[in-house]
């Protein structure tokens, strides 16, 4: 059903579209140089297919960025019109999307469509027509790693630096407090992996010994193998490159083998509103990398939240924050630039972002020339079954417990 | 002490293959039926258990007795309606794409009835265990494993010690020779099918008690347990046990040396192994010569 509404749709877009086309030809269409036309941003987003349920998050996220801009008078004294299309979560498709954005319907800025898969292709064709291009979601190595110069990643850390708070913490430590050995358990994904060995590293520098070091497949059924061998080295730290059900598993699986460290950090899982059901409400002290949360205090986060549960009448997760946030860097280019247009203002608004911060719901970002954001991930534990953020010091909800008490 | 540890996990866990695995091969025996959709029924029992818990109340093991003829009644349903009607010759191919589009509307439903978040049965005693010489013993663990050894030895009594059971397994043996001496193939056929989805309620219920479901599961269940059962010899019950047992066992104790990738690995090496150089499986009967 959804599908085949999509389809009249984007056929009657399509129909519009050629319509609009060829009485383009006949007039004199300067497009968008009047200073009241409203400022056109293009965005592809993956409406339908594999990612249909992450693309419909960031939707939301550009809507309500966009609504709450409109409200206070648009940018430049110009209103923000959204044009989205349905790229269908596939590549070759997110291509011809931009391209028709940028080249047919002459859009004022574009920005990024869902995950790393969509996200490479279409920087590239922002890359060719100088297009300033930030995204909501491309975290992995490969996006910083394609020479892009107008590429800005819209959020506070790639996968690696997740839990540097963390790590930081962990080796400030008194001597004597300060865990010797960890343990670590990886699902085989870039993503889940990427979290748990950038910790890795860090500790590893610090003098933390690496005891175990496990990678299972997501196929993976059982996880007592695996908690047998974390058990049997009585690791002080126990690090999960975990998505969800395996973190789950795994800890359950540790409970049974009566196996209790010192402190436990999980990235995805312990966020999951399921979580502490599953593992019977054990929770208190388990930690985890977060990269947005409707409780940091940042300024514009509580607007957000606010405005956004009113246009939704729900509260944002990470993916409509990741949206949101992509906007309000390409706003804070917008207007500090004083332009926003194809031509020589993309590369004004690329030269301002490189060379400043921008606050946004999800903290101040900053890039370094690869497009890689420059800060890490908020560090949230169970403290009296409630997840809260506890590190870094300056938005902490609640102190750090450590060690992390029997589970 | 980790090896000890890593025995009494691998004993545990092959218990639980083991049951998991005989329906699947009883299917095969029976009518030369591949069916791919057992692990999907074991999930939804699995789900019907989590849902009862969850919304009665009751303890997953008394779900079974809602699902165990539940689910008996729609084996023979399934059997009489759908996998009869393949014609004899290609049935055991067409019966891969039959039972494949059977596990996708399972998931499908699932997906639409429960959606897709994770589920996990919460019980007072999910993180409960004692000790034994130092090494541990999860109490849901060993719960699933005394439901295999009970369902097993009940499958295994009724084959050998009721009429029905000489019925099955002569039409098990020799379909044609079976209907010679009078017994009645298709019904004997139908309840065989039926009590193979049976053992996929205990499965599912024994399944529920320690893992974290959700509709798509079965496709991570289903390569594993066909490699079981063709080790064990396609459509001999003690041979998928044997086999269970020595697959889990392999799979638990490699976790020490070789790591989680490789020890699944296990199974398709022995999978390969099987078809090599023991086609008819190396403890069951000798059906796969007859193909």
């Amino acid at each position: 059903m959804p599908i085949n509404s999509f389809r009249a749709i984007s056929t009657a877009t399509a129909v519009f579209a050629l319509a609009l086309g060829t009485a383009g030809c006949s007039g004199d269409d300067q497009g968008s140089s009047g200073s009241s036309d409203p400022i056109v941003v293009g965005i592809s987003l993956p409406l339908t297919g594999d990612f249909s349920e992450p693309g419909k998050g960031v939707q939301e996220g550009y809507e309500a960025w966009a609504k709450v801009v409109n409200d206070k008078g648009g940018l430049l004294g110009r209103q923000v019109e959204l044009k989205i299309l349905d790229d269908q979560s596939n590549a070759d498709r997110v291509v011809a999307d931009y391209e028709q954005l940028i080249g047919k319907d002459q859009v004022d800025l574009v920005v990024g469509p869902f995950s790393t898969r969509l996200v490479v292709p279409s920087a590239r064709v922002a890359e060719e027509y100088d297009m300033l291009f930030v995204e909501p979601a491309g975290a992995a190595k490969e996006v910083f790693e394609q020479g892009f110069k107008n590429l800005f990643y819209a959020a506070p850390a790639v996968a690696n630096d997740h839990y540097n708070h963390l790590a930081e913490h962990i080796l400030a430590l008194p001597a004597d407090q300060r865990p010797k050995t960890a343990a670590y358990a990886a699902m085989d994904d870039p993503f889940a992996q990427g979290t748990a060995y950038g910790l890795k590293e860090k500790l590893e520098a610090g003098g933390v010994k690496t005891v175990v070091n496990e990678v299972y497949p997501p196929n993976t059924t059982d996880f007592s193998g695996i908690a047998a061998k974390v058990a049997a080295a009585k690791a002080d730290v126990l690090v999960g490159g975990s998505q969800y059900q395996d973190g789950v598993n795994l800890i359950v699986a540790l409970q049974q083998l009566g196996y209790q460290p010192k402190l436990a950090a999980f990235s995805t899982a312990p966020t999951n509103p399921e979580f502490a059901k599953a593992i019977g409400n054990k929770t208190t002290g388990i930690l985890s990398p977060t990269g947005y949360s409707q409780d940091a205090p940042y300024e514009s986060n509580k607007e957000f939240v606010e405005k956004f549960k009113a246009q939704f009448g729900k509260a944002p997760e990470e993916d409509q924050a990741n949206g949101y946030t992509t906007g309000q860097v390409v706003a804070a280019a917008v207007t500090a630039a004083g332009c926003a247009e194809q031509g020589e203002c993309q590369k004004k608004l690329v030269d301002w972002l490189h060379s400043n911060k921008v606050d946004t719901v999800v903290g101040p970002l900053s890039w370094d020339q690869t497009g890689k954001p420059q800060g890490a991930h908020m560090i949230q534990q169970w403290v009296d079954n409630d997840i809260k953020i506890v590190l870094p010091a300056d938005v902490k909800e609640a102190d750090f417990v450590y060690p992390k008490p029997a589970w | 002490m980790l090896l000890f540890q890593s025995i009494l996990l691998g004993l545990l866990l092959g218990g639980l293959y083991a049951l998991l695995a005989s329906g699947l091969t009883l299917y095969f025996g029976i009518m030369r039926v591949v069916m791919i959709a057992h692990s999907a029924f074991l999930i939804l029992a699995a789900y019907l258990a989590w849902w009862m818990h969850d919304r009665i109340g009751v303890d997953p093991l008394l779900s079974m007795v809602v699902t165990v003829p539940l689910f008996f009644a729609a084996g023979v349903g399934l059997q009489r309606l759908l996998l009869t009607r393949l014609r004899p010759a290609t049935l055991t191919m067409m019966s891969v794409l039959l039972t494949f589009a059977i596990a996708l509307t399972v998931e499908g439903l699932l997906g639409y009835a429960f959606t897709g978040t994770q589920r996990r049965v919460q019980l007072g005693y999910s993180s409960a265990s004692f000790e034994i010489f130092g090494a541990r013993i999860a109490v849901v663990k060993l719960i699933a494993f005394v439901l295999a050894v009970i369902a097993l030895s009940g499958l295994y009594v009724l084959m050998k010690r009721t009429r029905f059971g000489w019925a099955l397994r002569a039409t098990i043996q020799h379909r044609d020779a079976a209907r010679l001496l009078g017994i009645d193939t298709e019904r004997v056929a139908g309840y065989g099918f039926g009590i193979g989805l049976a053992t996929a309620a205990v499965g599912g219920t024994a399944l529920s008690l320690d893992t974290t479901i959700y509709p798509s599961l079965h496709w991570h269940w289903i390569g594993p347990l066909m490699a079981i059962i063709v080790v064990g010899g396609l459509g001999s019950v003690p041979g998928a046990a044997a086999a269970a047992m020595v697959l889990g066992m392999a799979q638990s104790l490699l976790q020490i040396p070789m790591g989680t990738t490789w020890a699944q690995t296990v199974f398709y090496v022995a999978l390969f192994a099987t078809l090599a150089f023991r086609p008819q499986g190396f403890f069951g009967g000798r059906l796969a010569q007859r193909f």
